[in-house]
């Protein structure tokens, strides 16, 4: 059993070993690829050390994972119970299903030039951004969470006395719960995203600013060292909905 | 509480054609009967019910509840279906107290007093913290139909409540069904495709046919309570129900 399990717990740390360790073999130990190419485990471990001795590396991730965070909530705040209502009302549902539609496949990116414009510089315009990269993913999902309630759950809540906003708060929005969720999962990846490229351009700190600084300064290993950060944060969130999909067991 | 059915129609549009699910029926309960519902399928008991319960609108006609008329969904009209109509984010007890907690001024405590006298009465009592999707078909069912009984509703609609539920669990709660009902003063409008269950219950039974959906006749059982199914005056009416029903011309 103990080495079942073990077995289980290792599994997935084997690749990742495999390609660092083939990574180290062409750089560092043979030379085969020269830094200036891809930089080396070793360069990567002295940039991390480095970022984290003077506090840029803690820095940059914070204010990137307050701009995800920010623009998730904001997101959540619009969407859910925009969705709710579309997804409760039919002919809202078709008002906006045009203007929804030409909207949601516009890559995020392209609303850059205008969000500088409205909010400048900085926080506000990089939240701008992540908030159009996950709203329409989050409203998506609710408006057919929503729709997917089945409709005894309703009729029996009904004869039961339930009221309107009963119904709403009882029923719907515990059955769309787990729709919800996923759309909460795609759009924090959206988001992640969308915030690495907002901070290239329109923003001064966060690790998508870190990247751009580093290989205009050509520090490859600076570059490399935001990549995996984004990446360990984007799988810390993905770990984080997988829990709360978890406790939505219906 | 009585009910007036007055010349109700409904006809439902499909692809192919129009389907009359009940054509102009008239039907006067007195309160406090037990009616039973029984007919080939297609011959809009169903349909009947739910225009009764309000869940559904008649296309003519009216429904009185009392002197009221019947215009929508009320806990004055408790609805049991014949699907599962359990919340599944919500405990047995807390399902069982659904109706409860919304509607009455008892205290929280009171509530879950009943609700558990209701639960140990059906022995149910320890799945009280189960959810839905932990217990069997019948268990289900028997939730659902003290989560209506409970309310004290003067009129209970039932929809073919006991036909998932296993031979001796249906006899058991058909005999706890009459013993509510005798307790209380609740009007039974009971739907079902068992003779023997709708000669066990009615004090009328409702016979109904198809295309377009009406009501064929109505028969009143001459039979005491309690009832005895061995018994030949139970044999004799069953063969006259079913005689009604047409089932020996096919």
């Amino acid at each position: 059993m103990v080495y079942v399990d073990l077995k289980k717990t290792l599994l997935p740390f084997i690749l990742p070993s495999v390609l660092i360790i083939i990574w180290f073999i062409l750089t560092d130990a043979l030379h085969l690829i020269p830094p200036y190419i891809l930089p080396s485990p070793l360069n990567v471990v002295s940039a991390i050390w480095k970022l984290i001795i003077d506090g840029k590396l803690l820095m940059h991730t914070i204010s990137t994972i307050i701009k995800v965070f920010s623009g998730i909530i904001l997101a959540s705040v619009v969407a859910i119970p925009l969705g709710i209502l579309l997804g409760w009302s039919h002919t809202l549902d078709e008002l906006t299903s045009i203007v929804i539609s030409i909207l949601r496949p516009i890559p995020p990116i392209s609303w850059i030039p205008f969000s500088i414009l409205w909010f400048g510089i900085g926080l506000s315009s990089a939240v701008f951004v992540i908030f159009i990269g996950c709203v329409f993913s989050v409203l998506v999902y609710t408006i057919d969470g929503v729709k997917r309630t089945d409709k005894v759950l309703i009729e029996a809540a009904q004869t039961l006395g339930a009221n309107k906003w009963d119904i709403l708060s009882k029923i719907i929005l515990p059955s769309a719960a787990p729709y919800i969720v996923s759309g909460l999962k795609v759009g924090v990846s959206i988001a992640l995203m969308c915030t690495v490229s907002a901070e290239m351009i329109a923003s001064s700190n966060g690790l998508g600013y870190m990247i751009l600084t580093a290989s205009q300064l050509f520090q490859p290993g600076i570059v490399v060292v935001g990549m995996i950060i984004i990446g360990i944060i984007g799988i810390l969130f993905d770990y984080l909905f997988r829990r709360a999909q978890n406790k939505i067991f219906w | 509480m009585a009910i007036n059915v007055k010349n109700v129609s409904k006809s439902y549009v499909s692809t192919n054609k129009d389907f009359t699910a009940l054509k102009n029926v008239d039907l006067h309960v007195n309160d406090g009967e037990f009616i039973c519902f029984l007919g080939p399928s297609g011959c809009g008991k169903t349909t009947l019910l739910r225009i009764i319960s309000g869940l559904e609108k008649a296309d003519e006609g009216e429904v009185y509840d009392g002197e009221n008329l019947v215009t929508g969904p009320s806990i004055d009209r408790g609805f049991i279906f014949q699907q599962y109509s359990l919340f599944p984010w919500y405990t047995v007890l807390e399902n069982v107290m659904f109706g409860l907690n919304l509607n009455n001024d008892l205290s929280k405590k009171e509530n879950l007093k009943l609700a558990e006298e209701y639960l140990e009465s059906v022995g149910l009592v320890e799945f009280k913290n189960s959810y839905p999707h932990e217990l069997s078909g019948g268990m289900k069912q028997r939730v659902a139909i003290i989560r209506s009984l409970i309310l004290n509703a003067p009129i209970l609609i039932m929809d073919e409540p006991f036909s998932a539920i296993d031979m001796l669990n249906r006899h058991n709660l058909q005999d706890q069904l009459i013993d509510i009902w005798k307790e209380g003063n609740s009007t039974i409008l009971f739907v079902t495709h068992d003779v023997d269950e709708a000669v066990y219950l009615a004090d009328k039974i409702v016979i109904m046919d198809k295309n377009p959906g009406r009501i064929k006749t109505i028969l009143e059982v001459p039979l005491e309570r309690p009832r005895h199914r061995e018994s030949k005056e139970f044999f004799d009416f069953q063969d006259e129900v079913e005689r009604n029903l047409g089932v020996w011309e096919s």
